[in-house]
């Protein structure tokens, strides 16, 4: 796919040099804009208080910090999969659901606490499925299913957010996430 | 009273823009109607970054569950599922692509750009399976010669009989140290090698290939936002004498007339219309005596990402452009002599290098993944395969009886699935990358044989395919109806088999060859 620069309005001066130069309070000001997400924090609405705990934590351990680039946390990669979840399909959110809920039995079961209060070490045993090799089809097991799913929903929740474009600008352009996007048609 | 056009002309893509080409540059004077808006590219697109994009570039969950192409960045490109229904069977789901907009799927086609050979045009003879075409290489050769230079197709000649040389601009560049690594395992392997075949420029679409020259002309009206419904019949005659069609956003109908109606609206597109174009004289649809009409639909197989592997000399940031990068094809190269294999026919295979590999490949998490992904970054080596699907009768389209688009037009019920021939294929596709790419000496990731469903690739053909017998096939040698003299269909409805090798060129060429044929019938006081 090839990329277009967005070609913004010549200026009057440059489109004719015999016609009378237009006063510049005839155009339209370019006005500076600022998305939403850079300027308000999240509010949960799909994961419960129990499953958001679990899922923070999830976030903070598959994709931590790196270097001077942002992890799952900064990104608050969870807190906007909160949201894409919440409007996805039922299997998407049941799968989320039920694995978020595994997270917790599990590290109950095993520590007797919910997953979020249990030590990067303690979280090994129950992320076990991360580790394990990766086949076209994915596992029978929920709980590998979702994990699976999480590890490369948070990846591209992380790398495609603000925090990350602004860690990473000027490094390379692919990384800054820039693309050519087509406006609605009528 | 609006005018009575030489030739109507339905869609805009390399079809419908090719026969424009032809047909208003000879002098007959044309009218193109087109599903879609006319897209301007410097109004309609505008930079962002994927940050700044409602879903984080995850796209509106939903809004695509069949075009794995779509992004969010191109979302508003594709046609929109709800406005345009179809249906498949539960358990065989099809995945049908489309772009309504004037260029068609031109505006984003991959360019790869090969030619048919005997091999599939007399695919019959070959080895005893299906129908030969109604034509031969060497009929469609010097069409090839004449489109190829018009989409500016780089490539390397390499005097392959199952892949006929090109009028190509030559493509000379060196291949970095891992492609040669890698051509030098197949070759070892006598399996053949060449540079990618691409159409080049900012835009290699119809929209500025093919349209411009033909407005130039003065002969052709290009009107978009015209929802074809039927094609018309006139009673006396049986002759199509023009298309119904509705207003994109109003709804308003209109009745376009024209001596001689070309079809190029995608195959699939182009089939639907003439399937709901029932009349006292063609009850089973336009030009379908035989009965033939939405049957034999097939396309090629992918399988993308057959195989990922890492360059063990590019980590821990070594894949400087001397090593990595590149890429290039692998032709077919099975079945060409004798039945070797334990199916019939071949796939050919995309190969390239020089991107970081998924996450999702690595059996990592935390800080232990973050410092593979380092280490692998720009040292990632992969194959897709692309393979041939067999026609058969049984694989068709028909009318679904209650389901229509947002326009009012009956929908499409699609009948396709991947049969043993195709998954053998596909096995000794991911059996053979992986050994390539071991003798290569390259670290193998991941492998699977797991074909995307049909339609997936674009490249859907058939369901109006030519022949000689009209018994037994819809249009003849010159994409002409073999019911009604004066309709052509030019898309890929009309190919009878399909090879390997993505078939816009073809399309380009049969379209091109059919307009001729029109203009010199015309000439000749028959059309």
């Amino acid at each position: 796919m090839q990329t277009i620069l967005a070609a913004p309005a010549m200026p009057a001066a440059a489109q004719s040099t015999s016609s009378p130069a237009q006063p510049a309070e005839a155009e339209t000001p370019k006005l500076a804009e600022t998305a939403p997400d850079a300027v308000a924090g999240v509010v949960r609405r799909f994961f419960t208080a129990e499953q958001w705990a679990a899922f923070e934590k999830l976030a903070e351990l598959i994709v931590p910090k790196f270097g001077d680039r942002p992890g799952a946390a900064e990104a608050e990669a969870a807190g906007f999969l909160d949201f894409l979840i919440g409007v996805s399909a039922p299997e998407r959110q049941a799968l989320y659901r039920e694995g978020l809920d595994r997270l917790n039995a599990d590290a109950r079961k095993r520590y007797g606490r919910p997953f979020a209060q249990v030590s990067p070490a303690e979280a090994k045993p129950v992320l076990k499925p991360v580790t394990e090799a990766w086949t076209y089809h994915p596992p029978q097991d929920a709980l590998a299913r979702f994990l699976r799913e999480a590890k490369e929903d948070l990846m591209q929740a992380t790398v495609n957010s603000r925090q990350y474009r602004e860690a990473v600008s000027g490094r390379r352009r692919s990384a800054a996430g820039l693309g050519a996007y087509w406006l609605p048609l009528d | 009273m609006a005018a009575n056009y030489d030739v109507l002309i339905i869609g805009s893509g390399a079809a419908g823009g090719m026969a424009a080409w032809v047909l208003a540059r000879a002098g007959a004077r044309c009218l193109m109607l087109d599903a879609g808006p006319l897209m301007d590219y410097d109004k309609q697109r505008v930079m962002k970054a994927v940050c700044d994009l409602p879903y984080r570039g995850f796209g509106r969950p939903g809004r695509f569950p069949h075009i794995t192409q779509a992004s969010e960045f191109d979302a508003n490109l594709w046609a929109d599922e709800k406005q345009n229904p179809y249906t498949y069977e539960p358990q065989d789901p099809y995945y049908w692509v489309r772009i309504r907009a004037v260029g068609g799927r031109t505006l984003r086609w991959g360019r790869a750009s090969w030619r048919l050979s005997d091999y599939e045009f007399k695919c019959g003879d070959h080895d005893g399976f299906g129908d030969n075409w109604p034509l031969s290489y060497a009929d469609v050769a010097p069409y090839y010669d004449r489109v190829e230079p018009m989409f500016h197709v780089t490539g390397r000649n390499e005097g392959l009989p199952q892949l006929p040389d090109g009028k190509l601009i030559p493509d000379n560049s060196r291949d970095p140290q891992s492609v040669q690594r890698f051509i030098d395992a197949c070759t070892r392997k006598g399996i053949p090698t060449t540079k990618s075949r691409r159409a080049m420029g900012t835009l290699a679409s119809s929209a500025n290939l093919l349209l411009p020259q033909a407005l130039d002309s003065g002969n052709l009206t290009l009107t978009p936002n015209a929802v074809v419904r039927e094609i018309t019949v006139d009673p006396g005659t049986g002759l199509a004498d023009g298309a119904l069609f509705v207003d994109r956003r109003s709804r308003r109908e209109y009745h376009a007339r024209a001596s001689i109606v070309v079809l190029g609206a995608s195959t699939l597109e182009s089939t639907r219309i003439l399937l709901n174009s029932k009349s006292r004289l063609h009850p089973n649809g336009l030009g379908n005596s035989s009965g033939v009409l939405g049957h034999y639909l097939f396309d090629q197989f992918y399988v993308k990402n057959v195989v990922v592997a890492v360059v063990p000399e590019a980590r821990g940031g070594k894949g400087s452009r001397g090593l990595m990068g590149g890429g290039g094809y692998i032709p077919r190269f099975r079945n060409l002599k004798s039945k070797e294999k334990n199916f019939l026919r071949g796939y050919a295979c995309d190969f390239g290098g020089g991107f970081t590999p998924a996450a999702k490949y690595f059996p990592l998490y935390g800080g232990e993944l973050l410092r593979e992904l380092e280490d692998v970054a720009d040292a990632g080596f992969s194959l897709t395969t692309m393979g041939e699907s067999l026609p058969r009768f049984e694989h068709q389209v028909r009318i679904h009886p209650d389901l229509k688009d947002e326009w009012g037009m009956p929908a499409l019920h699609i009948t396709q699935k991947y049969t043993d021939n195709e998954y053998k294929m596909a096995k000794d596709s991911m059996e053979t990358a992986a050994q390539l790419c071991q003798d290569a000496r390259f670290q193998v990731i991941a492998t699977h044989a797991q074909m995307a469903p049909p339609g997936e690739s674009i490249h859907e053909l058939g369901t109006c395919r030519m022949g000689s017998n009209p018994k037994t096939s819809v249009l003849n040698r010159w994409n002409q109806s073999h019911d009604v003299k004066n309709l052509f269909v030019v898309d890929g409805g009309s190919f009878v088999s399909g090879g390997v090798q993505n078939p816009t060129l073809t399309i380009l060429a049969l379209s091109m060859r059919a307009g001729e044929y029109i203009v010199a019938r015309r000439r000749a006081g028959e059309l």
